[in-house]
């Protein structure tokens, strides 16, 4: 058998690298929305604070949280390519912070019982901080571990696909606790009183408790059963480095930039309620509108695996970038040619499965490229940086979201040209022929064009083919010069 | 190196990493439900079925609390015994309406019925509220509830076939009014801030003063506390339509106090437990203070 084909884990090891993403997505999926919630409806009910610089400082909140996170993000990074221990490089960080992980994420959900404002704008600044400080510890250094479970690259690149389908399953988890939870405290309690118990937010906190559990559980199993099998070097990374590796490495790079260059593929999120009212009919149409493009990105996921099969990295990203805007044009020919009717409903959501397709290739094939770009880093300076590679690409991937969250509301609200219902009576005012054409846009054809954009600086990406292979047997050679050489109780857990 | 390896016992730490955040998580657990969830003490049961009331004369919602509420959702308790019977002809509270034929049969609806944005539907609440504001104050809250509900339901059948020109009625537009009402109700005693559209900046709704305002100040802040809890005598569970035993009853002692300062009322509520839960025996309590302490002094 040729070397760089050797199987490194074990059949398990793959299924539980899994299982430890799903768990950790479990919670991490979880939490902002329903924290949100939880902090806005229900931790300070009945206290009689004003509603209005409660709601203006949760989303201060939430933006000190994300600075806070990414700030983190990028330390963590850095301190994992200097972690050195018997029990590995990022195991240690996601053994040992899953706990106080889970047990803060619980407390974010235990708000202080207090009549005091002030106070409880400050719990809320603090604790939900913390949690997204060591949630980045926790979670980083989970997909990191991608580019050390094993040496050989066609090994890694379909462990890192079916971890991040498992990781996609594990987001959407928590809306399943929360209505299973929702369905026994009914049967238990009685329906009104479970409505008073969901009206203080207990079907929330009780659904936290189990996500947690979920996320503490399989992160365990994960963490007994899975090794690092890519040793780490021994050379120390500078903050210099760090900061030097993701910015000057050109694949690096240009795997963060799909982030930037493509970061209004998101838009469509915001108008999607206003696609299930004024183009299908009723608002309660959104969650069906979602529920197709989620399966579409569950199925899309698992097929980017078979795709690179045949297929490089780079083509494997084109091809679905490609497809991507292609059947987001199609749905927009579609809609306008059938109209805003019911008979458009059928059509749209099957279309938007396919839509959904494309999402699996950005859950995926970014994750192997930066693998192999840790590779390629180490290859040409000495030394393995995943940490600072995988927290430089979460840094674009937060500044992209934060433009999609400005881009967003901009088209919806100001260039569409809205118009929002000023009767207490009519919950959404009736809209003009160019306006829901435009929702359709920001729906469809905005997206595409983003797609597009997104594909384009994979076109100066090239740790592919020969130069890859070349990469890895080099890699491989100078890693059995270096057992060879040094005592080998200094590499972490290489078989 | 394996054997250095070894000395770290991954089972043994995933192991207690699961115990440990277990137990953090049902002590959490716990705490956040025996604190927040009200029916499990008589004190704080009372409690909240008065502030329900107090803040926003809100006497609708407090029966979410009450023995009324026992079986079934409050909602429920409405459409089986009033909503209903007036929508199905040959309707016996408490069976099925699946294979009943009645008043929300779709066919039902007329031109207007099928083409309103919202706007005919706001016309049916806005004629309602004086009719509302009328039973409210002839039955000094909402202890008589029965004569609200069948008031209610029967003039807005009346109120929606002249506006909308149909028969069609369903439990929606009962619901629909009658919490719009009750929210602007709530507004003529609170108060409301102007109100605009987050995305665009369009003002949605007028500031205005409220009568709890004109009472005790623009900052008014009305504060509900339970001060003590006695045995009570048992009611007759039969008197509530209910077939589970009471196994105890107190009389709360809950007082109203304006601006932390002026005690403004005080009202003895009666609570019973059933199972483990307690919820207020509405029939026992006489809340109709509580709809004008605002109006004295």
């Amino acid at each position: 058998m040729d070397e760089a084909k050797k199987k490194y884990m074990r059949k398990s090891e793959i299924f539980t690298f899994g299982i430890g993403l799903f768990g950790v997505a479990l919670l991490t999926g979880w939490m902002p929305d329903y924290t949100q919630t939880f902090f806005a409806d229900f931790a300070f009910k009945g206290k009689g604070f004003d509603s209005s610089v409660i709601s203006t400082n949760i989303s201060t909140v939430f933006l000190a949280a994300g600075i806070i996170g990414a700030v983190i993000e990028l330390v963590t990074g850095f301190l994992i390519d200097n972690t050195r221990t018997k029990l590995g490089k990022v195991k240690p960080w996601i053994g040992f912070g899953s706990i106080p992980m889970a047990i803060i994420a619980m407390l974010v959900f235990v708000a202080p019982n207090t009549n005091n404002q002030t106070l409880a704008i400050i719990w809320m600044y603090v604790v939900y901080s913390l949690y997204t400080a060591i949630g980045c510890a926790v979670e980083r250094p989970a997909e990191c571990f991608g580019a050390l479970c094993s040496p050989e690259p066609s090994e890694r690149s379909s462990a890192i696909s079916i971890a991040s389908f498992m990781k996609s399953v594990g987001q959407s988890g928590g809306m399943v606790v929360v209505m299973v939870v929702g369905l026994i405290m009914k049967a238990v309690m009685g329906q009104q009183q479970f409505k008073n118990a969901e009206a203080q937010g207990l079907d929330l906190i009780i659904s936290t408790a189990i996500c947690a559990l979920g996320f503490i559980l399989f992160v365990m199993i994960f963490f007994v059963n899975n090794k690092e099998r890519v040793p780490f070097t021994r050379e120390k990374v500078s903050l210099k480095d760090a900061v030097k590796v993701v910015f000057t490495n050109k694949n690096l790079l240009m795997v963060s930039l799909t982030k930037l260059t493509g970061f209004g593929r998101g838009v469509y999120g915001t108008v999607s309620l206003y696609i299930a009212i004024y183009l299908l009919g009723s608002k309660d149409l959104k969650l069906a509108l979602l529920l197709p493009m989620g399966i579409g990105t569950a199925v899309g996921t698992l097929l980017v695996n078979f795709v690179l099969k045949k297929f490089s990295t780079k083509q494997t990203f084109i091809l679905f970038c490609v497809y991507g805007a292609t059947s987001l044009a199609i749905l927009y020919f579609v809609a306008t040619g059938i109209g805003f009717r019911s008979a458009l409903i059928v059509p749209f959501l099957v279309l938007n499965f396919f839509c959904g397709i494309q999402h699996g290739n950005t859950n995926v094939t970014p994750n192997i490229m930066i693998a192999d770009c840790v590779d390629e880093i180490e290859w040409k300076t000495g030394k393995r940086q995943e940490g600072t590679a995988y927290a430089g690409y979460g840094l674009f991937a937060k500044v992209a979201s934060a433009f999609t969250k400005a881009l967003g509301p901009w088209l919806l609200y100001t260039w569409s040209g809205y118009l929002v219902s000023t009767d207490a009576n009519v919950a959404y005012a009736a809209q003009s022929d160019a306006t829901l054409n435009k929702f359709l846009m920001i729906y469809t054809i905005i997206p595409a064009i983003f797609v597009i954009f997104q594909g384009l600086p994979i076109l100066f990406y090239d740790m592919v083919g020969e130069k890859k292979e070349r990469i890895v047997k080099e890699l491989m050679e100078r890693r059995a010069a270096a057992a060879e050489s040094t005592d080998a109780e200094n590499a972490p857990e290489s078989e | 190196m394996a054997n250095k390896e070894k000395e770290f016992n991954y089972k043994l730490y995933g192991t207690f990493a699961v115990l440990i955040v277990v137990a953090a998580l049902v002590a959490l657990t716990l705490f956040s439900y025996t604190t927040r969830y009200t029916a499990l003490d008589p004190m704080k049961t009372a409690q909240t079925y008065v502030d329900t009331i107090v803040q926003s004369g809100d006497g609708y919602n407090a029966y979410k609390n009450s023995l009324l509420s026992l079986d079934s959702k409050f909602g429920d308790f409405i459409r089986v015994n009033y909503i209903y019977p007036e929508i199905y002809e040959n309707y016996t509270p408490g069976s099925s309406t699946k294979d009943l034929k009645g008043l929300d049969d779709k066919e039902l609806k007329g031109e207007k019925s099928l083409n309103d944005d919202g706007t005919l539907k706001g016309k049916v609440t806005d004629e309602m509220y004086p009719f509302f504001l009328s039973l409210v104050q002839a039955n000094n809250g909402f202890d008589n509830y029965d004569a609200i509900f069948s008031g209610y339901v029967k003039k807005l059948k009346e109120v929606r076939k002249q506006v909308f020109e149909d028969d069609y009625f369903d439990d929606e537009a009962f619901f629909g009014a009658f919490e719009a009402n009750l929210s602007k109700y709530g507004e003529s005693l609170t108060g409301c801030e102007d109100e605009f559209d987050k995305n665009t900046g369009v003002q949605l709704k007028k500031a205005s003063k409220g009568a709890y305002q004109s009472a005790f100040g623009d900052d008014y802040k009305l504060t509900v506390k339970a001060l003590s809890a006695s045995d009570a005598q048992v009611p007759d569970a039969a008197e509530y339509g209910i077939d589970a035993e009471i196994s105890e009853a107190k009389t709360v002692k809950v007082q109203v106090t304006a601006n932390d300062k002026v005690v403004v009322d005080s009202i003895d509520i009666t609570v019973v437990k059933i199972g483990h839960s307690w919820y207020v025996a509405n029939k026992s309590c006489d809340t109709s203070p509580l709809y004008t302490f605002y109006k004295v002094g």
